[in-house]
């Protein structure tokens, strides 16, 4: 950590002394844009590399931070009062950066709806229509010519010439990588991480998804916006040609080769491709061609970046040293739980001419474990994601404690105290285990965003108390020694069981477990047992779908068949049994009789 | 041990040759630079300045330079990104120590580095290419500071004068169409063009624009014509104009057609061929037709160095009266930039391949070195562009020295 | 009524342009779930070598299309080995970047085998417009027009009765149980991004009589082809021929009852706008998210 701290120091103390060092304003210049560019990058990073949203059209909100403070501070700079004082620059930096943030909601309203490709082309939109506004409305943006004579940054009555401005835009720089360090070291960071990996389980968590990806677009446009005001006071002129569709592909190509998803990783991307044509003036006419092989080495051999292969060596010395600790046997206090009362009313629910299910009602007791069984294409799915917000019934209710749930969406229900597992594991590509606990703690989360950034006492309490208790819950399913291992290395038994603890943190009153013994050992299935009565004994209620009848009729206090999208029995293991339909329904009419 | 010391020794002392090699070659050396589109839609432009930079200078180093000393061209490809032109502008003055400009390709880049120019960096640059009037009408001017920005090629005002008396005084046309580019310098053109009309007690029948990506110009051609033009003025360069009159080709229309001086050059017919046929277009400099001794001797030279035919021939040939103009002011003043700068606005008399200038070519008020007197009106005519010349019976051209035919003033069509 | 007949006739011919090279990406989406971005680099490649054979070496346009197409073929199975291939495992939307890298290194190589100059293609039917009534159109423009009807009905026929249509279909659904199924998924794949390449070829070759041959003739072109088959739907070819007719005609009613600068505007708005309100795109088919 020492050691961290002191090349930092050192990194800083060489780039504050690099004008000083060359002389001229050639080097001071070079190093502003790079550091403006960075910080667009940063803000890029935050959305394309770490929520993994890829947007092509990032210029445009350089451009609405750039156009708005030329305007303004042009407007104003005529007026004594701000041109003894100079702050018509502040007033334009600060008015650039929130018009780029509030445009960033307009683009994060359609974007939201849609991804990959079609992500892409919402975003290469966007960048389009602004800019051939910037071009056509001529009476304000001055068209193709731009503006120019934007008045130069002014402290007070000082006028700031490049070399002196260099020293605040590096401050500036600094103070953006700061932020994007805090960011995403952060609950919300993590949560971002999350979305790139698997929207609809972060919704079961109950996050707001839409809202955190709204969240993510206004902070990451705030930042390109920022960028363009200080381009635009530096350059004194600025024209549709710097915020193109290509500024924007530079822009995203920037953080994939410095590596996405990483803290330096943008910097580097903007340093070295915004570096990279000054130094090399005889390849002018081969600049494609070397952005083209960069594109593609950096694809081949460096997947994920420059700062990619950096991190990825030293997480590797990191995991292997986690393994070594043995499981922790500390005595485990369980939290007391009052599971909820499920009452299932008359759902239907079809898929054009599909009936899944008619008129399909279940009781589920509080602190009880209810199975759902029946043939493949029964419905059973199908009535877990209804009762979980994925799908809404066409009829019917659910009720929570006799009163109507109203659910709405997945969030919504797991706000309400319903979460679920999945048939097929939905988790966070390799996020550590821990951290897959710590995000279904969101929906407990007391602090919000700005805590975060300020790194705020309330903030570090609340972490440390969500750590504890997320630990508590790796202890409860027995996979403590695995804290800090990433998800795609895990045994599929241990998978399954970080699903179930991720679910657990949100301290749900009803807990729905969609097949989670599909694909286990029956050593594995034995273990899931033991977990699934640990968690009734704590006053759960659990409604559980399965194929495995030795694990449904172990643990099931009640049993609910259903077959072709009806409910053709209910009752205690011990008769279900014997129930001749249900018999019928799973091998067939001729065993019944048997 | 000893392998080491001698590489280092060997490494030193090659080292050292080059440095003073180099070194010895800096003190003599006079660098002229030059940054502007070499790649990319517009870098036909860049070439022609760079090239047309380098035979000048190899003619004036070959008869032994400046007072001794050679002239070096430093050169930059700013992808006609304004962004980059600043940069490089910054390095040929900081780095490269250059004490003269040729300016770039790109109205938008000389209006982003003019101000950087007269406040910090102090190097004066002479454009051939960029109209835009601010360019040399800037700030420094309007204050009385030293302006270091000076011109040679056709600028906007005067260029929009000359296109509309043209068309209204000496052609006879009261309604005149617009038909201009909405990107960088058609802004500028368009906003001459509807200046100077009014100032002729005129308005446009109809004001229309296209955009880069356009191909077809249908509803454009067919609105104008609906409006009564009798002739379109334009400003645009030689793609969109291929565009404009292949689509007037294909809808059968004949309204006269007036471009600014983007299509001055053989790439206009080689793209639009015989569409071409009767399009007028502003300039100085023409190379077909009779031309002088020294034209015909600079054609020669393009050709044999290069392998090829200008494709527009009044910026290489701009820039080679730039790089003479340096020369006469350095061989004046002296060799300082600010010397330069001082030198260019005290030459009387210049016998430049753009017109023998019998006055001064640059004064301190005036840093355009050609006005609306020295523009002149060319037509397309069977792959030539010829100079349109007007006597008692009206336009005619010259196909060569003998022939003379002369224009009907409604069509453009040869009588 | 000229009017609009004329300025609706001249976009439709342009919009057949964009459906062709839309017609591509969709292609290429349905059976890899990725698709070669820059896609009208690959039209500027059709159109830069039909300069050549045609002007520079006087070669008949019957026998030049042939031509451009076999070698697109051959290009598109390259490109798509090292360039698309690698990354289908990712998951991620890493082709897009290597896509557009082979695009940019398209475009310098052009220029820096034919130069940077626009330079001209005869039209292969001769200069002089046909007239349709009052309303007159280039014969290139209708072959075009004509182009694009036989793809349509092609494409059609390919899907529903040929073999390697519905290998093609099978594929699109589901790679791994086609490949169980004995169809060579690998090679479906690679074919995809092959024809695909093609077609675009056949779309540069239409196209450059009517433009210049230059460069940087293909960037827009595939960008707007590219949000015709997002607004369209992707795993909707047809469709996407027919939205590229429609939204040419749009284009050019557009610039003549308004004027030009709004077009794109206009257009790109209500690009966004359609992909806000359908998501999967006009005729595609909402995916439900199976949990």
């Amino acid at each position: 950590m020492r050691d961290t701290r002191a090349l930092i120091l050192l990194i800083v103390t060489a780039l504050a002394a690099i004008p000083i060092i060359t002389g001229g304003t050639y080097y001071a210049f070079l190093g502003i844009i790079v550091f403006i560019y960075s910080i667009v990058a940063i803000g890029l990073n935050i959305l394309s590399g770490y929520a993994g949203q890829f947007s092509l059209g990032h210029a445009a909100f350089m451009a609405m931070g750039a156009y708005t403070t030329a305007l303004l501070t042009k407007a104003l700079a005529t007026i004594s009062f701000f041109a003894q004082t100079g702050l018509h620059i502040l007033l334009g930096v600060i008015c650039g950066t929130i018009v780029a943030a509030l445009s960033g909601i307009i683009l994060a309203v359609p974007a939201l709806r849609v991804r990959g490709p079609y992500l892409a082309m919402v975003t290469i939109a966007f960048g389009w229509v602004v800019w051939k506004i910037l071009q056509e409305w001529v009476s304000v943006t001055g068209g193709d010519l731009g503006i120019s004579s934007i008045p130069k940054p002014q402290i007070g009555v000082l006028r700031l010439e490049t070399r002196s401005f260099y020293y605040v835009v590096l401050a500036l720089f600094l103070a953006a990588l700061a932020l994007q360090v805090r960011l995403v070291r952060s609950q919300f960071g993590t949560r971002l991480r999350a979305v790139k990996y698997s929207e609809i389980a972060v919704a079961s968590v109950g996050i707001d998804v839409y809202r955190l990806k709204v969240i993510v677009f206004v902070i990451s446009a705030a930042f390109a916006g920022f960028g363009g005001t200080l381009f635009a006071h530096q350059q004194n002129y600025i024209s549709p040609d710097n915020f193109q569709f290509f500024s924007s592909v530079f822009f995203l190509l920037a953080v994939l080769f410095g590596g996405a998803g990483t803290i330096l990783g943008p910097v580097i991307g903007a340093g070295v491709l915004m570096l990279l044509p000054e130094m090399l003036h005889d390849f002018d006419k081969y600049r494609l061609i070397v952005y083209a092989c960069l594109i593609l080495l950096t694809l081949y051999f460096l997947p994920n970046g420059v700062m990619g292969l950096v991190t990825r060596r030293a997480k590797a010395q990191g995991a292997t040293d986690t393994q070594a600790s043995g499981d922790d046997q500390t005595a485990v206090v369980l939290p007391a739980v009052s599971g909820a009362e499920l009452q299932i009313e008359n759902v239907s629910r079809a898929f054009g001419g599909l009936i899944a299910l008619s008129d399909v009602s279940v009781r589920v007791a509080a602190g009880s474990i209810h199975a759902l069984i029946g043939p493949n294409g029964a419905g059973k799915t199908t009535l877990i994601n209804i009762v979980s917000g994925t799908y809404r019934a066409d009829s019917g209710r659910i009720n929570v404690d006799g009163a109507d749930a109203k659910i709405t969406s997945m969030h919504m229900a797991a706000r309400q105290g319903i979460v679920r597992t999945f048939q097929t594991l939905k988790l966070f590509g390799n996020m550590t285990v821990i951290e897959h606990v710590v995000v279904g703690k969101a929906r407990h989360s007391r602090v919000g965003l700005w805590d975060a950034l300020v790194n705020s006492r309330r903030g570090k309490e609340e972490d440390r108390r969500q750590l504890c208790e997320a630990k508590a819950l790796l202890r409860l399913l027995g996979i403590s020694h695995l804290e800090r291992t990433p998800a795609t290395a895990l045994a599929y038994g241990h998978r399954r069981l970080v699903e179930i603890a991720r679910a657990l943190a949100v301290e749900p009153r009803i807990l729905l477990l969609d097949e989670p013994a599909a694909g286990l050992v029956a050593e594995e299935i034995r273990a899931l047992a033991v977990v699934i009565r640990k968690l009734k004994s704590m006053g759960m209620t659990i409604l559980l779908v399965e194929h495995h009848m030795d694990l449904v009729l172990a643990v099931s206090d009640r049993i609910t068949v259903l077959d072709h999208g009806a409910v053709i029995a209910e009752g205690e293991p011990a008769d279900i049994r014997r129930n001749e339909r249900v018999i019928a329904a799973y091998l067939g009419p001729s065993h019944a009789a048997a | 041990m000893s392998y080491w010391i001698r590489i280092t020794r060997l490494a030193a002392g090659v080292t050292v040759a080059s440095l003073a090699a180099i070194g010895s070659g800096i003190a003599q050396d006079v660098k002229l630079g030059f940054a502007g589109a070499l790649s990319g839609p517009a870098s036909f432009v860049g070439t022609e300045i760079k090239r047309g930079a380098e035979i000048a200078i190899d003619e004036i180093n070959a008869k032994g330079g400046v007072k001794g000393r050679k002239l070096v061209l430093i050169s930059r490809d700013d992808e006609h990104n304004p962004v980059k032109t600043v940069a490089q502008y910054r390095e040929l003055v900081e780095r490269e120590n250059v004490v003269g400009i040729i300016g770039a390709s790109n109205s938008a880049s000389m209006l982003a580095v003019a101000p950087i120019v007269n406040d910090t960096l102090k190097v004066p640059v002479i454009c051939p290419a960029t109209d835009a009037t601010e360019i040399t009408e800037n700030e420094a001017q309007k204050q009385g500071r030293d302006n270091y920005l000076f011109r040679v090629g056709m600028y906007g005002t005067g260029q929009g004068n000359f296109m509309v008396d043209t068309m209204v005084k000496k052609f006879g046309h009261k309604k005149v169409g617009l038909l201009t580019w909405t990107g960088g310098w058609g802004v500028t053109g368009r906003g001459e063009l509807q200046r100077r009309l009014k100032e002729n007690g005129l308005s446009p029948v109809a004001d229309e624009t296209f955009d880069n990506n356009d191909t077809d110009m249908t509803a454009q051609i067919i609105k104008l014509k609906n409006a009564g033009a009798e002739s379109i003025l334009n400003y645009a360069l030689v793609r969109e104009n291929t565009f404009v009159v292949k689509t007037k080709e294909k809808l059968s229309n004949n309204t006269p057609y007036v471009s600014a001086w983007g299509i001055a050059g053989p790439a206009f017919w080689k793209a639009a061929g015989d569409s071409a046929e009767g399009v007028l277009t502003s300039t100085t400099v023409t190379i077909d037709g009779p031309q002088s001794p020294e034209r015909k001797a600079f054609i020669d030279a393009y050709s044999k160095r290069y392998n090829e035919t200008m494709s527009a021939a009044v910026f290489a040939v701009g820039a080679y009266d730039a790089v003479y103009l340096f020369k006469a002011a350095m061989e004046k003043n002296g060799f300082t930039p600010a010397q330069i700068r001082a030198g260019l606005e005290d030459i009387p008399q210049f016998k430049g391949l753009i017109k023998n200038f019998t006055r001064p070519v640059f004064t301190k008020d005036r840093h355009n070195a050609v006005t609306e007197e020295d523009m002149i009106m060319a037509r397309w005519t069977n792959g030539k562009l010829l100079e349109v010349k007007f006597d008692s019976k009206g336009p005619y051209v010259e196909l060569d020295e003998n022939t003379k035919k002369y224009i009907d003033k409604s069509t453009m069509k040869l009588l | 009524m000229y009017f609009f007949l004329q300025i609706a006739l001249s976009g439709i011919a342009t919009g057949a342009i964009y459906g062709l090279i839309a017609v591509g990406y969709s292609l290429t989406f349905m059976t890899t779930k990725a698709l070669n971005f820059a896609l009208g680099m690959w039209v500027m490649l059709g159109g830069m070598l039909t300069y050549s054979l045609n002007v520079q070496y006087g070669i008949h346009p019957l026998i030049v299309l042939p031509v451009v197409m076999v070698a697109l073929f051959a290009l598109g199975l390259v490109a798509e080995r090292f360039s698309v291939y690698p990354f289908l495992r990712a998951g991620s939307d890493v082709w897009v970047m290597s896509t557009l890298a082979v695009g940019f290194l398209m475009i310098d190589l052009a220029e820096i085998i034919w130069g940077r100059n626009p330079t001209p293609v005869p039209p292969f039917f001769g200069k002089d417009p046909v007239y349709l009534g009052q309303v007159s159109i280039l014969p290139q423009q209708l072959l075009i027009i004509a182009a694009a009807c036989v793809t349509f009905v092609g494409l059609d026929f390919f899907y529903r009765r040929t073999l390697p249509g519905k290998a093609f279909r099978a594929v699109s659904h589901s790679g791994d149980v086609s490949s169980l199924m004995g169809i060579n998924t690998r090679r479906i794949e690679a074919l995809s991004y092959a024809v695909a390449a093609a077609l675009a070829g056949i779309a540069g070759f239409l196209v450059v009589p009517l433009t210049l041959a230059e460069p940087q003739m293909g960037t827009v072109l595939g960008l707007k082809a590219f949000a015709i088959a997002i607004i369209a739907g992707l795993a909707a070819p047809r469709g996407i021929l027919i939205c590229g007719l429609l939204y040419g005609a749009f284009e050019g009613l557009v610039s003549g009852y308004l004027y030009t600068g709004i077009r794109d505007i206009v257009g790109f708005t209500i690009m966004i706008v359609a992909l806000y309100a359908r998501p999967e795109g006009i005729f595609g088919r909402r995916q439900e998210e199976r949990a």
